[in-house]
Formats: C-alpha cells, structure tokens, sequence
C-alpha cells in the first residue's frame, strides 16, 4: 500500500497512458488506432524531449534531428541492408544517442537562447548532410515495398497494429525513465541546474556531465521513434524527417501539459494532437483549424504559463503527490 | 535573465502559431467558393433531370464517395489548390450532367470528403484511414506531391481502396509492390528525356549538356534519369551539379557552367529557383543554344521575367494549346474520351473567376476523368471491377494518352502519357507567348534555336 503511494504520480502516466491504448483495442477500429497512434507519438516525443526542457531548463529548438537521424538509420538499414525492424530500432536509438552525446560535449556549454539557435543550426546541418548522403537516398529519400510489411505478423494491416503496440510499450517505457530521472539523485542535479546552473555546480553537481547525459537520454527515444514512425509510413525524405516545425509543436505540448512534471509532457502531447485532429477533421472548423489553434494556444501561454499540471499542483497542493 | 528568456521562447512559439495560423485563415475561401456555386446547381440540375428519365421507370441512383486530402495550408498549398480545383471542376460536371450512366440504368454521381494534410506527411495515414474506413470513401485521390502520396499509398494498398495520383510524378511509389495505385502524371523518369530528344532534333552536332538542377526529390529523379538518357544517345555530360532549393545567387554555378563550355542546359527545380537562375544567366550573358528547366516555364507568371525568358524551353504535363482531339484520338487508333481542351480551358476559368489553368489544374480534372472512365468501362462500381478497367485503360483525353503499366515491378505507373515541352517566345507586336515545340506533331511554331 505504501508502494502504490509512494509510485502514485507513475502508476496514474501509465494507466493514462493504457487508457488510450485500450480505446483501439476495445473497440477494434483501425481509425481509432491512427488517432491513438498520432497522439501517443506525440507523448513520448513530448516526455522525451521533457527530460531536457522541464528537468534541465534547456530548450532545444532542433530536437526533432533525433528524430529524423534515428529515422534514416534505422530505415537505410530496413530498406537496404534488410534488417528486421527490432535490431533497426535499437540502431535508430543508439545512432540518436551518440550524435547527442558528442553534440551535448560541444554545445551544451552554451546557455539560454544561444543553446535553442545552435541546436536549430545541427538541425539544418544534418538535415544539409542527409541531402547530399547518396546512401541515404540524398534529396531522394528511400522507400519500403510493401511485401516488407508480410514479415510482420501476415500483412499491412497487422503491421500496423503490431507498429501501434510497440509504439505503446516505447512510450511507457519513455515514462517510466521520464519518472525515475525526476526521482532520481541524477534528476534532482537536473533540477538544480534548471534553477541556478552556478548554484548547482557550488553544491557539487557536475552539471556538463550531468547536462550531457540529460540530452542523451531524451534523445535516444525521438530515434526509436523514428525508425517506427518511418517504418509505418513506408518512406523517408530529408524535408519531412527533419521538419523543424514538429520540434516546435513539440516544445508547445511540453508547455502546455506542464514543463519538469512527468504528467504533462502526456496531457500535453495527447491534447494537443487530438485537439489538432478534431478540428481538422470537424466540419465547422477544418477550414480555420490552424487559426483556432494558434488562438487557443495564446490563451493558454499567456493565463497558464505552468501548463495544465502546473496550475494544477498549485491551485490543489494536496494533488501534488499524484501529480508529478 | 530566466524570465526574460521564457518570455521570449513564448513570444517565438506564439508568433510562429500566428503566423500559420493566418495562412490557413486566408487560403480556404478560394476553394470554397466555387464549390458553394455549384452545390446547388447540381441539385437544381437533378431536380430538373429527374421528372424527364424518371418516365420509363426510375433509374437507380448511386452516389460514390471520393476521398482526399487537400494542402490547404503549407509549400505545396498553390499547386494543390489547383488540382483540388481541377478534380471538383469534373465532379460537378458529371454531377450536373446526370451522372455517369450504367448499362443497367443505374445513374452513377461523386460526393467526396477531403481534409487538410498541412503539405506534411505526419497526418497523412491517419486522414486516408479516415477517409477509408470512416467516411466510407469509395475511391481515393492522391494528395498533390510524391511525399504525400507515398504516405497515402500505404494506406490505399492496405484497405484495397483505388487510389489515382496526380501531382505525384516520382516512379518509386509504383516500384514497391503496391496494387491499387494508378499514376496520371508522366513520371519523373521521363520528365526531360523528351527535352533530349528534341535537342537532337533540333541540332545533332551538339554533344556537350550540362545538368544544373535543385537538390529536391522530384528535380533529382528527373535529372538522374534525364542523364542516363542523355548518356545513352551519345551526350557527354560535361557538369551535373545540384544546388539547394533555397538558393538565390547562381553565380558559383554560373562560373562552373562557363567553364565547361556546354551547349545545352537542362536543369532547374522549382519555380523560384528556376526563374532566378533564368534570370541570372541572361544577366551574365552566358552563350548557350539550349536551356530547358523544370516547373518554373509553364507558369504564366515567368513571363515576367521578359526577355530573360525568350527562348527558354520548359516540360508541362499539359498545356491550354497541345491539341489532343478525337481525330488525333483516331489516328493514334485510340478511344477518345471527355472534353476538349478548349471546354476545359472556357469552364475552367468561368468556375474559378478567370484563373487560367495550370497542368496541375488539368491533372485533378484528368484523375477524376481517369475514374469516370474505368466505371463507365467496368460497367460496375464494384472496386475489383474497376481496377480490372483501368489494368486495361487506353485513351486519349485533352490530356493526352493515358495507359498503365500492369507489370509486377512498375504497377500503376504511367506509361501512355508524355510531356509536352513548350518555349517563350517573342510574337511579332514583341509580347511574350508560350508556344508547343514537342511533340512535333502538336507544335505550334518553331524551335527558336540557338536560344537568343
């Protein structure tokens, strides 16, 4: 009992979490699944980027290079080395993770505003790069034949189902690290960072290690994710793989549901995306849905700049066990 | 320092909602009017036809859904607004007219259902399973780009819904095994080899071209192919060197052209590159016989780049002047089928306010003529039956000739029709005017070579 208390604010992400996933499953519907799929897309790219944003307090403009870089090589690999998508995965990931640690040692020692123009500068360059890499189809992009999807459990139609669920363990899997960072001796470094990265460093955190490490981790997810992402999509292309608007979408969902909370990065993300495609898909407002979206987005950062959860925990303190 | 920074990630991210946000507010209206005139006189047109044919006994009436997803927002808004614009044009033609007609009586009409894709690939999928499974959409349209469509196409196969392209000219879409694709456009592999062809035409002692072209998706295909090509008939590629779309002072280029001294160049990617490297090499005056880009001549609006633009050789999948007929239909010992350019060309521009139609208008409106006529073809509605049509589609439209490869390797993609290449030319009061070069047997005046 005590357990279930103190695991309170991660057992209420996952059943969150298990929620949306159990929509589809119940009711059996393919167009449930794509919804659910776009929203908790975005939750782990939310709770990912999390990690950096809310914990550290560094904004990263150019996340969605991970994304995009994990993408490429696990899809090159799928498309034209034939791996299987699991090892294609996993490479996706550890190809997201080195490029952040080598940039994390090299730009992470700038701070602020100086920190969010370079990572939007790596995100271009790779972007420039991958446009000229004639192995990775340069402006080209690659493609999968559909007979690629037959290895996954019979046809398009599983492989789509099989790429939802595995999507759903990524991410609560990407919540469970989310939680224990926030928990964790490491996370309280971050947070102390967040706060005063000089005051920080006097009470002894090593904060270009601890910093470095933050950016890792939230960027091996984004590659996982892109290998997935891609996979279900059938083909790649510099421009889509590397769209810096998916990055800034990110960093609103982040603030929306509440930065250096592990809850919000998730309403944030699942709200976002459903709000997103309700009214694109709405009849009275899929010709001005961007117009109202960007209205209510105004509304919500200039009233609650804590985001959902944050107001929240301050309105109701009592909550703040649960929602963390 | 903290706060101030926060304020000003805000202020960013609130600007950026904004900014799109306006786009999207502003872009909307073009489509929806013309569709809002048409609405009712579609109904007006059934209320009218009916009391006629319902005499002998009354016909059966079916309506087909058609699903796609529109670029309302985003790069690729202008071009797919045409095209949307292009395929509501037939459908409210076929609508007014009756419906397509079966040999049972059955009357066939279109409804579609379509969303915004925001010219990105993130909601693609979920809007075309959407559009499947939802919306009951009977058959599909692709969104206008080959990223898109490569998305969607996934999609398409999976549900086994028909889906016909335009605006989607890359081949891979029909290289990876996919079933229920169908290609309009000529694909990107022969986009410029008809541009190589009529060079040799024009000039067989050139030997030297040179390919300048935007590192995109679609300009790399093409060139890549072109330059096979060109290989194969005995060109010497003397520079093949792309640049970034973003690009704005060719003169790195430009050096690199002067010093391999071709005598072609073919090249070029979208419209603002194309133009301001159209420009740029008339400013430097570099003494070329022949320059052919992409996209960018067929446009009315590169007239305005006046004399820069004389000579200047462009591939259109389409143009208000190639005179595809029913006797042109005849002598190719085709099937003619739908209207005439001219009537495309008058009702296009009495539907849109006088905007003139571009081949991507004209594609839209082939898409759905392409569909009309595998129905009408297949005698049925049934999906596997008008798959087996448009598996055995050989026609001639003022679009020119549409055929469909049915192998294993290249399904779907197309094989019948071709490019047709125009040039800008000075008429004798000094105006600019586009002119057909190629294919010869659609040209309306003579090569102007070499380019002044």
């Amino acid at each position: 009992m005590n357990g279930l208390r103190k695991y309170s604010g991660l057992i209420l992400a996952i059943v969150v979490v298990l929620a949306l996933v159990a929509w589809p499953t119940i009711n059996g519907k393919d167009i449930t699944r794509e919804v659910v799929f776009t929203m908790i897309l975005s939750v782990a790219l939310a709770s990912s980027l999390n990690i950096l944003l809310g914990y550290t307090g560094y904004v990263s403009f150019g996340h969605v290079v991970f994304f995009g870089l994990g993408g490429y090589v696990g899809f090159y690999l799928m498309a034209v080395q034939n791996w299987s998508l699991w090892p294609a995965m996993l490479a996706g990931g550890v190809a997201s993770g080195t490029l952040a640690f080598f940039l994390g040692k090299a730009i992470l020692r700038l701070r602020g505003g100086y920190f969010a123009l370079a990572t939007i500068g790596v995100n271009e360059a790779v972007r420039a790069f991958i446009n000229n890499y004639k192995p990775f189809g340069g402006p080209v992009g690659l493609s999968l034949n559909f007979s690629v999807y037959q290895n996954y459990g019979g046809g398009a139609r599983e492989a789509l189902w099989l790429s939802f669920y595995m999507l759903a363990a990524l991410t609560i899997l990407v919540i469970i690290v989310s939680y224990a960072v926030r928990t964790s001796k490491f996370g309280l470094g971050l947070l102390a960072i967040r706060e005063d990265e000089d005051a920080a460093e006097i009470m002894g955190v090593r904060a270009p290690n601890a910093k470095t490490w933050a950016y890792v981790l939230s960027a091996i997810f984004p590659g996982i994710l892109g290998v997935l992402f891609f996979f279900k999509n059938g083909n790649i292309e510099p421009a889509p793989a590397f769209r810096l608007q998916l990055s800034i979408e990110m960093i609103v969902m982040v603030m929306l549901g509440g930065q250096g909370t592990v809850l919000g990065p998730i309403l944030g993300g699942a709200g976002y995306q459903r709000f997103r495609g309700f009214l694109l898909t709405n009849p009275l407002f899929k010709n001005i849905q961007l117009a109202v979206a960007g209205f209510l987005l105004l509304i919500i950062v200039l009233f609650i700049p804590a985001g959902i959860i944050g107001w929240v925990r301050n309105r109701f303190p009592k909550l703040r066990r649960v929602l963390q | 320092m903290k706060r101030i920074f926060t304020f000003f990630v805000l202020l960013l991210i609130v600007m950026g909602a904004l900014l799109t946000a306006c786009g999207s507010s502003e872009t909307p209206a073009e489509p929806a009017a013309p569709a809002a005139d048409t609405a009712p006189a579609a109904s007006d047109s059934t209320a009218a036809e009916e009391p006629a044919a319902a005499e002998p006994a009354a016909p059966e009436e079916t309506t087909l859904m058609i699903g796609f997803t529109t670029s309302q927002t985003g790069k690729q808004n202008v071009s797919s607004t045409r095209q949307v614009n292009g395929l509501m044009l037939w459908m409210d033609q076929v609508n007014e007219a009756g419906g397509l007609e079966l040999s049972d009586g059955t009357r066939v009409k279109f409804d579609y259902v379509t969303y915004d894709d925001e010219s990105n690939t993130d909601r693609v999928q979920e809007l075309y399973t959407r559009l499947a499974t939802e919306d009951g959409a009977d058959f599909l349209i692709s969104p206008y780009s080959s990223g898109l469509t490569a998305a969607a196409a996934v999609i398409a196969e999976q549900y086994g819904k028909v889906m016909i392209t335009t605006g989607a000219a890359s081949d891979s879409a029909y290289q990876q095994g996919y079933t229920q694709v169908y290609q309009a456009y000529t694909p990107a592999s022969r986009y410029l080899t008809g541009a190589v062809d009529l060079l040799t035409t024009l000039d067989p002692s050139v030997k030297r071209v040179a390919f300048v072209y935007e590192n995109s998706k679609f300009s790399t295909s093409v060139v890549e192919a072109a330059k096979v090509y060109a290989e194969e008939q005995g060109y010497e590629v003397v520079l093949f060197e792309g640049y970034d779309p973003e690009t704005t002072d060719f003169g790195p280029f430009i050096n690199k052209i002067e010093a391999a001294a071709p005598d072609a160049i073919l090249g070029g990617g979208h419209f603002q590159d194309g133009s301001t490297f159209a420009r740029q090499i008339d400013e430097k005056n570099i003494d070329v016989n022949f320059f052919t880009l992409l996209v960018a001549p067929p446009e009315p609006d590169f007239a305005d780049l006046g004399q820069a633009a004389v000579g200047v050789v462009g591939p259109s999948q389409w143009e208000p002047l190639a005179a595809f007929t029913p006797d042109s239909a005849t002598e190719a010992g085709l099937d003619w089928y739908g209207i005439s350019g001219d009537e495309f060309v008058t009702t296009y521009e009495g539907a849109y306010a006088g905007e003139e139609p571009s081949y991507h208008s004209a594609g839209g409106y082939a898409a759905g003529m392409i569909l009309a006529k595998a129905i009408e073809n297949a005698d049925s509605v049934e999906p596997e039956a008008v798959r087996d049509a448009l598996e055995d589609m050989d026609i001639l439209t003022f679009y020119g000739h549409v055929k469909f490869d049915t192998s294993a390797e290249n399904h779907g993609l197309q094989i019948g029709h071709s490019m047709v290449y125009i040039q800008w030319q000075e008429d004798a009061s000094g105006n600019l005017a586009k002119q057909v070069l190629w294919p010869l047997e659609g040209a309306t005046a003579d090569s102007l070579y070499p380019k002044p």
